[in-house]
């Protein structure tokens, strides 16, 4: 291949790339181009086609820099925002389903439209500690850090928290903040001593658990770590299905077995926390059927 | 997980185009929504950003009308194939019921394609899915490239990095000149209904 030939086809190469819209690729096969020329005496006096060159690399150059600067979630129109809740909602009950369609919106980045849902949600009751995090991560998400601080306010002056959420509430908000670099002066909240004589932790303490890590105490597998999906969750108890095909794991969890080392994974923290097997029974219907399902009270986080 | 009401007889499932950036994932599904308006009355949605980038992911609901009596309903997804979003591809790729793999047969995306298909596999693990046992496709797209002097890569390298262990069923193809599509889809449609039918019993 003559020196013509091969900067022909170097050329080629690089317009193909950035059609391809593999734009780095195609800007260092330019680079590549422009090196081969001004090494090549025949060449690297010829200045139109080093113009050429240069001119090609500052335009991908442009489209890259163009790419890096639009905004990363745009908003996006009703109807496909409607889409997402739909799409990515996967929980049969009612309610949970609700804060998963709104919980989709705001990983989509529509945390305006995803605010609105939490709101709605929240005035409904449902799920509260989950909701208020979720609307305090929206505020901060749209750079709305004074809301969020507002909002926690508003909830402390209208009691609309038992004193030990809103403490629970405080410390999530404070943690979103710092990791923002803001020390807000948020108001102390004091635990009510008619409180003190409460369990460790009520149900609607527990927040969406998505998935659940496990140790093996049982079995052949003992001691392996082991990771379920969390199919339904009604405050602490939470349920998953372990397959009809792996009855030596399902064997591993008798009812009443206490569970020492799990970590739950929410879609906003993980967590360590222990539990005790309410239940495990072979699915006798549906399309699970022959499955087990395995469910789980949490009594400690 | 495919839906399956029993008493409608209607089947509902979800298959996910995966693969690295730019690999072709989009134009697979512009392709089979172009060619097979009869199968849907929807629009397809994309969701890109600035140089056609899929931002968030495409759909394309499509129907297969009835098999065995059951309606058949297929949802079409892709994902973003940038590595940095990855927590959307885990949220598409939730509760999926088969996977085409699309591949870049471009030389200088050898190592994207690597990392991708690990990326399935770990992002299959953290949903209890095993790579091994989903229904799965590749597809090794572009393929009209080297027609042009592009560098590509032969099929049996291709074959060899993504798909010696696996040895799912693999086609070459052109997206862009709907080459291949078809065959691509039509294999994972055929794997996805065989293992739902195994795992719902749902001809019963």
């Amino acid at each position: 291949m003559s020196d013509k030939e091969r900067i022909k086809s170097l050329i080629k190469e690089a317009e193909i790339y950035r059609k391809q819209g593999l734009l780095e690729e195609s800007k260092e096969k330019y680079e590549e181009i422009l090196k081969f020329i001004q090494n090549h005496e025949r060449y690297s006096k010829d200045k139109k086609l080093i113009d050429t060159v240069k001119s090609k690399i500052r335009t991908v150059e442009g489209t890259l820099d163009e790419i890096d600067q639009v905004t990363e979630t745009p908003e996006l129109s009703q109807e496909v925002q409607d889409l997402i809740s739909r799409l990515f909602t996967f929980s049969k009950d009612k309610d949970m389903a609700a804060i998963e369609g709104a919980v989709a919106l705001a990983k989509f980045g529509q945390y305006e439209k995803a605010l609105v849902e939490f709101q709605r949600l929240i005035e409904e009751g449902k799920m509260p500690l989950l909701l208020a995090k979720n609307i305090l991560m929206c505020h901060i998400a749209l750079s709305s850090q004074d809301a969020a601080i507002a909002q926690f306010k508003q909830w402390v002056s209208r009691d609309a928290f038992s004193r030990r959420e809103l403490k629970y509430i405080r410390i999530f908000l404070e943690n979103a903040l710092v990791k923002q670099g803001i020390k807000a002066d948020l108001p102390q909240v004091e635990e009510a001593p008619a409180e003190e004589g409460k369990p460790e932790e009520k149900e609607e303490d527990i927040i969406d658990i998505s998935s659940v890590r496990v140790q093996l105490v049982n079995g052949p597998r003992k001691g392996e770590m082991v990771e379920f999906e969390i199919t339904f969750q009604l405050g602490n108890k939470i349920s998953t299905i372990i397959p009809a095909q792996q009855k030596d794991l399902a064997d591993a969890f008798e009812p009443g077995l206490r569970l020492s080392g799990m970590q739950c994974l929410s879609p906003l923290a993980i967590f360590n926390s222990r539990g005790i097997v309410s239940g495990l029974k072979i699915i006798t219907s549906g399309p699970r059927r022959g499955d087990y399902a395995l469910d789980i009270t949490i009594d400690g986080v | 997980m495919a839906v399956f009401n029993s008493k409608d007889r209607v089947i509902e499932c979800k298959i996910v185009y995966y693969g690295p950036g730019r690999s072709g994932k989009t134009t697979n599904l512009e392709y089979i929504f172009k060619a097979g308006k009869k199968y849907t009355n929807s629009e397809m949605v994309s969701i890109n950003t600035k140089g056609d980038r899929t931002l968030f992911f495409d759909f394309l609901p499509i129907g297969l009308g009835k098999i065995r009596g059951c309606d058949v309903k297929v949802q079409l997804y892709t994902v973003p194939g940038q590595a940095k979003y990855s927590s959307t591809r885990k949220l598409v790729l939730k509760n999926v019921d088969g996977v085409v793999f699309v591949a870049d047969s471009l030389e200088i995306q050898r190592k994207a394609n690597f990392l991708s298909l690990k990326d399935l596999q770990q992002n299959l693990a953290e949903q209890n899915m095993i790579i091994f046992k989903i229904p799965l496709v590749i597809q090794y797209n572009k393929r009209d490239l080297g027609a042009q002097g592009i560098p590509i890569m032969p099929v049996e390298v291709m074959e060899r990095d993504l798909n010696s262990k696996l040895k799912v069923p693999s086609f070459e193809a052109s997206a862009m000149k709907g080459k291949g599509v078809g065959d691509t889809l039509k294999k994972c449609l055929i794997l996805t209904l065989r293992h739902l039918q195994k795992e719902l019993k749902w001809s019963q």
